[in-house]
């Protein structure tokens, strides 16, 4: 039996390391700053290098705001079993804030300020089987 | 640059209006505006239509040129501008700058929408990669643009202690507002507890505190000192007028990202706030001197933060100011007597002309029924998507 076949909602995203999955942004070799996902060039109009090179983000942040997602959005969007979910902020430092789903926590548990690692799961199945995988927060410490 | 004034402005109720082409509703704005100026077609000497996405403009945004083909061709410069929800307050910057230069003495802008019906559709030739935000956004989270406000607003009850009552009394004020203004799609009045009763939308947000979308047009003729003189109108000037984009470093949960670079001490939604301090500056005014803001309210957030991001008091005070009744009209500041975008419904384009257009006919004491008592002094604010911002400031 093969294993199952999986991939990212969207390439270029995530990269599963040995040690769990990391969001892949950039970081501007001119001036040091962390961008979301990866950029061509840099923003920063102080910056006069402008050369963004790939960087593993830190996989841990803190929740800086959220809310719940109560009603389905267009259909751009696919989740099997449907049902309303939480939406975070999360500060990764390196002056970066980063949204996501949350994972793992109820809304009545959610904390600004608590701590929150990276996962992957699986958002849907394609026709052909395929788990198709977003990225998502969890608290810090849940195994999952 | 020489001084500019409002000569009159005109608005196409706000509703959905299935019966009529979005080049008609730009018409009968059209027509308003020039019956409150005194002046026919023939004395415009130049058109600025905001560019829509969704009807008309050929394709190509050419709004200003199929209004002139329908009823008045005569030669003028037809210049139509992009800004999505701010278009409107870029086309009037360009009128702005046509009049102030010299160049020509009287020039209308123009914005007219009808709006879609559900979610906005991606616009063609989006990429389906991680480069489109607006593809990421969707595909990876779900995040609606309500989810963006209340991110915000989450966040507002965390650090200033703003409860739900509040945020539900923010709805309530520009419902009670807007019942006095014809042009407002929604009038009757709500309570605190209909807008908490309301299906909850994006926690703490609920469906009465976000902005439906509805279709609507409105234009504003400016001109000359020679011309205000003419039309025997009270001269309201534009004193102030400026638009601008987004700062590196802003925190804003900025639609359609799905992160923020943030540095210290750079603006929230630094589009708008430059582009209002830009215009304060030209005004030589300052907030102590505004009588009436109109705002883009797009949910029950806005009307609590941005008068603080704009410096009209400390942050966390609008909360304060508003449970007060400090922002009510009469009170010290009053915000949207028009009803704003909650009683309105957005209609994108048109959406900054019509509130460029509510701070003239409450300058000259023509705002029957939501009047501001002794206004002189009236500002607007408007967000786009691409970082858009501007700001208008009338004096009389
Ligand atoms: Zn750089």
């Amino acid at each position: 039996m093969g294993e199952a076949a999986e991939r990212f909602v969207v390439e270029g995203l995530v990269e599963q390391t040995s040690a769990g999955p990391r969001l892949i942004g950039s970081r501007c070799r001119g001036c040091g700053t962390f961008y979301f996902p990866q950029k061509a060039s840099c923003p920063n109009p102080a910056c006069t290098d402008k050369a963004p090179v790939a960087a593993l983000l830190p996989d841990q942040g803190t929740l800086y705001s959220y809310t719940l997602q109560r009603y389905q959005p267009p259909p751009l969007f696919r989740m099997d079993g449907w049902e309303p979910y939480l939406l975070g902020l999360v500060d990764l430092g390196e002056g970066l804030q980063v949204m996501g789903m949350l994972t793992g926590v109820k809304e009545q548990e959610v904390r600004i300020g608590m701590t929150l690692r990276l996962v992957t799961e699986p958002l849907y199945c394609d026709d052909d089987g395929t788990a198709v995988l977003t990225y998502k927060f969890t608290p810090a410490g849940t195994a999952l | 640059m020489r001084p500019v004034y409002a000569l009159g402005a005109g608005a196409h109720p706000w509703g959905k209006w299935p019966e009529k082409p979005q080049l008609q509703l730009a018409l009968e704005a059209m027509s308003a505006a020039l019956a409150d100026a005194g002046i026919v077609w023939a004395e415009v000497q130049g058109l600025v239509a905001a560019s829509s996405r969704f009807e008309g403009g050929m394709g190509w945004g050419l709004h200003a040129n199929e209004v002139v083909q329908a009823v008045a061709e005569q030669g003028i410069p037809c210049i139509n501008v992009g800004g999505a929800c701010a278009a409107g307050a870029i086309a009037l910057q360009t009128a702005h700058a046509l009049v102030a230069s010299g160049q020509y003495d009287v020039v209308a802008a123009l914005g007219a929408e009808r709006m879609p019906k559900g979610f906005i559709p991606r616009p063609p030739g989006s990429a389906d990669d991680r480069s489109d935000n607006d593809f990421l956004r969707w595909v990876a989270m779900g995040a609606t643009n309500p989810a963006y406000w209340a991110i915000e607003a989450r966040r507002r009850q965390h650090e200033h202690g703003t409860s739900e009552r509040t945020l539900a009394q923010a709805s309530a004020l520009m419902r009670r507002n807007a019942g006095g203004n014809r042009l407002a799609r929604y009038r009757d009045p709500i309570s605190e507890e209909d807008v908490l009763a309301s299906p909850m939308v994006a926690d703490p947000l609920h469906l009465l505190q976000i902005c439906p979308v509805s279709d609507g047009a409105a234009a504003v003729i400016l001109g000359s000192e020679d011309y205000v003189r003419r039309s025997g109108k009270a001269a309201v000037r534009v004193a102030g007028c400026a638009v601008g984009s987004g700062q590196f470093g802003d925190p804003a949960r900025r639609i359609p990202t799905i992160s923020s670079t943030v540095r210290d001490g750079v603006a929230h939604t630094s589009e708008v706030t430059g582009a209002v301090r830009a215009a304060f500056e030209l005004a030589g005014i300052g907030p102590e001197d505004v009588d009436l803001l109109e705002m883009a309210d797009n949910s029950a957030w806005h009307i609590l933060a941005w008068p603080e991001l704009f410096g009209f008091y400390e942050p966390g005070q609008g909360d304060w100011m508003l449970e007060q009744g400090k922002l009510a009209i009469g009170g010290e500041l009053a915000i949207n007597p028009s009803g704003g975008f909650l009683s309105f419904g957005e209609a994108t384009t048109a959406q900054a002309l019509l509130q460029v257009s509510e701070v003239l006919w409450q300058l000259r004491g023509e705002a029957h029924g939501h009047q501001v008592p002794e206004a002189k002094v009236g500002m607007t604010a408007v967000l786009g998507l691409g970082a858009n911002g501007g700001s208008v400031i009338l004096t009389r």
